[in-house]
């Protein structure tokens, strides 16, 4: 689907972004992006997006190169970005006036831009806040608007960079969910996060230092690296549980410590082997 | 003494066809030098609470009082810090020392005094004496934070008022501010924070403040809100509530790996040995 060849990129002041960055992402993947600030993570997603082209290498979107300026209308209707900072992304007075937005500039009929429109309220969960200016949300519900109106566009692949920081832990949650339905549904996602925890059920992970991608595997063998801790990474509480009680004998299979749910679960049934 | 909040209620565009009530009878004590955690959903009304505090917002009906004083008044301005989400929101000068000396400057203290207060707030947060000539734009995440909880301690406040300090810094940029906070809350100063993050705030949290659709849902000790089951809840105590909903007799007050791990296997041993009992 994306795949990104020798790409590097440099800030305007001539600072290394990106260096020599060699990725393959496959249509339906999620793929979780972790690092320090400054890393190159949001480079990456501009990269991957097409925003920002790269200085040297190429970024091949669905065989479209993305320094082509022609096929750059192609390319923003497959991938979709969601920001930090949802505030930037704002244009409609209305929340509907805001998710219309985007579908509107892919010259879309207006029933089908209602149709758009209706789908991302559904699928976030939003249908009563059509009315409302976004300027009058919180930074959560704003965040979730954001996400709708990148929905609405419809795209194939869908970029998060760091869009639960701001959340409670609750709607952060809720945020995660909705991106994992909509990668059951068939979405590529990449999940850029600095919480570990987030990317417990990825397809795969990547670590990114100083412009490089330093790790790169399954979630089960990227949280016990221990390159992990000179990031500042510590490993999810549920997981440093799970292993502590490995060493009394209890063994908590890998599944079970994504959610306090599952590893209490998992706890009752072989303490009460019920 | 404390900052006082009686009856107080607040809401957004009042008097216009989109008013939307924002806090409702908030009565509630912060004392100085407490850590104070304000939590709850997002759109709870948080943040709202926290800038009635310094008059940023005022009161539709009751009262606000800090140490007495009505929170208009500029040494109230003095004795609450406020620092905000997005560091770089609250800067305008070309250096980090300007950034600093501009609030003790407006309250007109001398040269000698305002240098004094640049380098103490410094030290305060671990900055190197190097940044004061840099520009603030040109920091990372996690040094203009510390840069805006400078400018804050700079006016030697009572109180230091923090909306989600620490939720676009990497995991090393939040571990120094919260030892920042830790070492300016043992100079006496109250550290209240609004955050979400269980992580990193929930250890350092004596006292949380609970806010639910504009109401406070409770107030009161760590030890108190844990055993009384609220949400939300750092993962190892969600699991604790979890086991004993589930019938398990877990001690409810433990949030650690380390509590967690001990009371795991007590737990364990006293059923192993219930069973073979039987």
């Amino acid at each position: 689907m994306i795949r990104l060849e020798k790409v590097s990129y440099n800030y305007p002041d001539d600072t290394p972004a990106l260096k020599n960055i060699n990725l393959g992402i496959n249509k339906g993947e999620f793929i979780g992006v972790i690092g320090r600030n400054g890393s190159g993570k949001s480079t990456l997603a501009l990269q991957l997006s097409g925003l920002l082209k790269p200085d040297a290498g190429r970024v091949m979107i669905r065989g479209m190169d993305t320094r082509e300026p022609s096929k750059l209308p192609e390319i923003r209707k497959l991938v979709g970005i969601v920001f930090q900072n949802p505030e930037t992304q704002f244009v409609g007075r209305t929340v509907e006036e805001d998710l219309a937005f985007g579908p509107e500039n892919l010259c879309l009929p207006s029933i089908e831009i209602r149709k758009c429109v209706d789908m991302a309220l559904a699928e976030t969960g939003f249908e009563k806040y059509r009315y409302r200016s976004p300027k009058t949300l919180s930074g959560g519900q704003r965040q979730c608007v954001a996400l709708a109106g990148i929905l609405a566009m419809k795209p194939e692949c869908l970029i998060f960079d760091e869009v639960t920081s701001m959340l409670d832990p609750e709607s952060g949650i809720t945020v995660l969910k909705t991106v994992k339905k909509l990668n059951k549904n068939g979405k590529t996602i990449v999940y850029i996060t600095h919480n570990l925890e987030e990317l417990h059920d990825v397809d795969r992970i990547l670590v990114m230092d100083k412009g490089n991608i330093i790790l790169e595997g399954v979630p089960e063998k990227i949280f016990f690296d221990v390159s992990l801790q000179t990031l500042g990474l510590a490993l999810p509480s549920l997981i440093e549980l799970a292993e502590n009680l490995k060493m009394h004998g209890v063994v908590i299979p890998w599944e079970k410590t994504s959610s306090p749910q599952n590893f209490a679960e998992e706890i009752c049934r072989l303490f009460l082997k019920t | 003494m404390p900052i006082i909040l009686k009856n107080v209620n607040f809401s957004y565009s009042r008097n216009t066809p989109l008013e939307t009530p924002a806090l409702r009878d908030i009565n509630l004590q912060i004392e100085r030098g407490e850590f104070v955690g304000i939590m709850g959903e997002k759109g709870a009304g948080k943040s709202t609470l926290t800038k009635l505090f310094n008059g940023l917002l005022k009161p539709e009906t009751g009262t606000v009082r800090v140490d007495g004083l009505d929170p208009s008044s500029k040494e109230v301005k003095r004795r609450i810090g406020m620092v905000f989400q997005q560091a770089a929101d609250q800067f305008f000068c070309k250096t980090v020392y300007k950034e600093i000396a501009f609030g003790p400057l407006n309250f007109g203290y001398s040269k000698k005094e305002i240098e004094e207060r640049v380098y103490e707030a410094i030290e305060a947060v671990s900055l190197d004496q190097t940044t004061l000539s840099r520009d603030p734009f040109s920091l990372s995440g996690g040094e203009m934070q510390r840069v805006a909880l400078a400018s804050a301690l700079a006016l030697r406040p009572d109180y230091l008022v923090l909306d989600e300090p620490i939720t676009r810094l990497d995991p090393i940029a939040k571990q120094e501010i919260l030892e920042s906070l830790q070492r300016i809350k043992k100079m006496g100063t109250a550290v209240i924070t609004v955050t979400h993050n269980l992580k990193g705030f929930f250890p350092l949290l004596e006292k949380i403040v609970l806010i639910r659709e504009g109401r406070i849902a409770f107030q009161g000790s760590r030890e108190s809100y844990l055993e009384k089951g609220y949400t939300p809840l750092p993962p190892i105590a969600a699991m604790m509530k979890e086991l004993r909903s589930r019938g398990l007799g877990v001690n409810p007050s433990i949030f650690t790996v380390g509590d967690a791990l001990e009371e795991l296997l007590r737990v364990k041993s006293v059923l192993e040995k219930e069973s073979t009992q039987k």
